[in-house]
This record gives structure tokens, sequence and C-alpha cells, in this order.
């Protein structure tokens, strides 16, 4: 009955597909974050750079907050080196934050060190 | 001391500037997803003909040319996997689902090979062309469907989680 397994399989593909599809909206791209601008003042406390994209731990009010910076190119491109992210800095981050219920985690549209402005996504309004 | 072990990979000069490279990076994750590609879609077609698809045409015309492009895909995915896996390798280690996803290639790849030698024991040639497989090779190819698109949701489910 080689019918009757297949169709057991292609259930099976359209399952796989439908958990891996409803897992994708939890972190790539924008989709995982709120539509709501956000803004958060912190103080670096760990930093994490390079690829898929750098994480940058700050704490804001008692609370550790994770933010997503960009990529190496990205973080190039608009001038934001290693040294601007280390440890000990203030950092103002504009962008949207997780919406996962208690989730600290902010994906960076635009910092702000020492006054000077880094927009690393220049075409999204922050 | 494990910890230290890889974060001293991670450190190695040239899994650094893979780490913080432009173009390196996204290229060594496509040969991933390349050698993922050539694996599952090897193993997809080869498991249902052993289950009885297609009876039309030889068990071993499946086996003799899908056989040598999924061991191909799965040494290119292990290389350019242990490679991102470099990048960061103390926070993959960590990471159940790095584990679970490693536990089930080994699963993978230990049960292509008991399938590989039953294949060699049994004269599966001389087979009549039409007849189903022997209920071994069946339960074999059940389990690699399972644990391959398994691995391959795991590995996705990795980069999210």
């Amino acid at each position: 009955m080689p019918q009757l397994r297949f169709t057991y399989l292609v259930c099976f593909a359209v399952l796989a597909a439908f958990l891996a599809a409803s897992a994708a909206q939890a972190h790539h791209g924008w989709a995982w974050a709120t539509d709501e601008e956000f803004e958060i003042t912190g103080v670096i406390q760990s930093v994490r750079l390079g690829n898929p994209h750098g994480e940058v731990t700050i704490r804001a009010d008692g609370e550790n907050w994770v933010v997503e910076v960009g990529q190496p190119w990205r973080n190039d491109r608009v001038g934001l080196t290693r040294e601007m992210l280390s440890q000990g800095r203030e950092i103002t981050v504009h962008g949207h934050r997780s919406a996962r219920e208690g989730e600290r985690l902010v994906k960076a549209e635009r910092v702000v060190i020492d006054g000077q402005d880094y927009d690393l996504y220049p075409g999204r309004k922050s | 001391m494990i910890e230290q072990a890889l974060v001293s990979v991670e450190n190695l000069a040239f899994v650094s500037a893979l780490r913080n490279s432009t173009y390196m990076y996204p290229l060594v994750n496509a040969g991933h997803i390349l050698g993922v590609a050539l694996l599952v879609g090897g193993i997809v077609p080869l498991d249902l003909r052993l289950l009885g698809l297609w009876r039309k045409y030889p068990v071993m015309v499946f086996v003799d040319v899908l056989r040598i492009t999924a061991a191909i895909g799965l040494a290119l995915a292990v290389v350019c996997g242990a490679l991102l896996f470099a990048t960061a390798a103390a926070d993959y280690a960590r990471s159940s689902l790095f584990q679970a996803k490693i536990a089930l290639v080994v699963l993978g790849v230990s049960n292509a090979s008991i399938l590989a030698r039953m294949l060699k024991r049994q004269d599966i040639r001389s087979l009549p062309m039409e007849a189903p497989m022997p209920p071994a090779f069946r339960a074999g190819a059940v389990l690699s469907l399972v644990v391959w698109i398994s691995v391959l949701i795991l590995g996705r489910l990795l980069g999210y989680f």
C-alpha cells in the first residue's frame, strides 16, 4: 500500500513545515519584535560581537537587557567600533523590543553613544 | 575545563576572522545548507524507495546514486557546520537543541552504516524487482526519514532560540 504510506509522509511534512514556520517568527528579521518604537539607556555589561549579529548586554534600572546590534559590516558601516561597545560605556538604544512577554531583548535600529548617533538601519524610522 | 577549551576554539585566529567576516560567514552558512539539501534530498527518495514507492525502478539504482550524493552532502554539512559551531562554541555546546541535534546526527549515521552493511550482506539485486523490501530495511528507512528530518528541524530552530 505505497499510496497510503505516502499520504502519511505528506501529512508529516506539512506538520513539520508548520512547526518550522511558527518557530521562524521567533528571531531573525523584525517579525519577533513589537511594532512600537522603544528606547532604553543603560551601561554595557558584556559584549559578544560578530556574525550572525552582535549582542550587547546592558544594565538599566537594575535589570539586564540584551541588545542586538548589527553583524560586523553593518556596525562598520556606521563607524560603530568594538571600543565604543565596550564594558562600562553608556549607551542609548532606539529599536524594537521582543514581543514575548517578559523577555528583555531589543533589536537596535539606532544607538547613541557620547551624544553621537549611529544609525544601523538608515531606511527605518527610529 | 571543557568551557575553557571551547572558548579557546572561539579565539583561534581563523575562527575569529570567520566570526567577524563580511562574506565568509554567509558563504559557510550556504555551504552548510547545500550539504543538508544534498543529504536530505538524497535520503528522502532513497528511503521512500526502500519503503515501497517507485517499484518499477530497481532499488539498487536509488542506492548506488543517492547514497553517494547524500554522503557528500553529509561531509559538506559536517565541515561547514563545525566552522559555524566554532564561532560560538561555548553557546552552542550549552544549547539543548544543539545537543539533541548532534545525538540525532550520530543516530542517523549509525543507522545509515547499519543499512549499508545489510545491503552489502543481503543480495538485494537478486530480489524480484517489485518485491517489498525485508522488514528490517523498511524499519531502517522509517528511522532514517524521521531522524534526518528531525535533525534539519532542530538545526533550523537553533537559529531562533
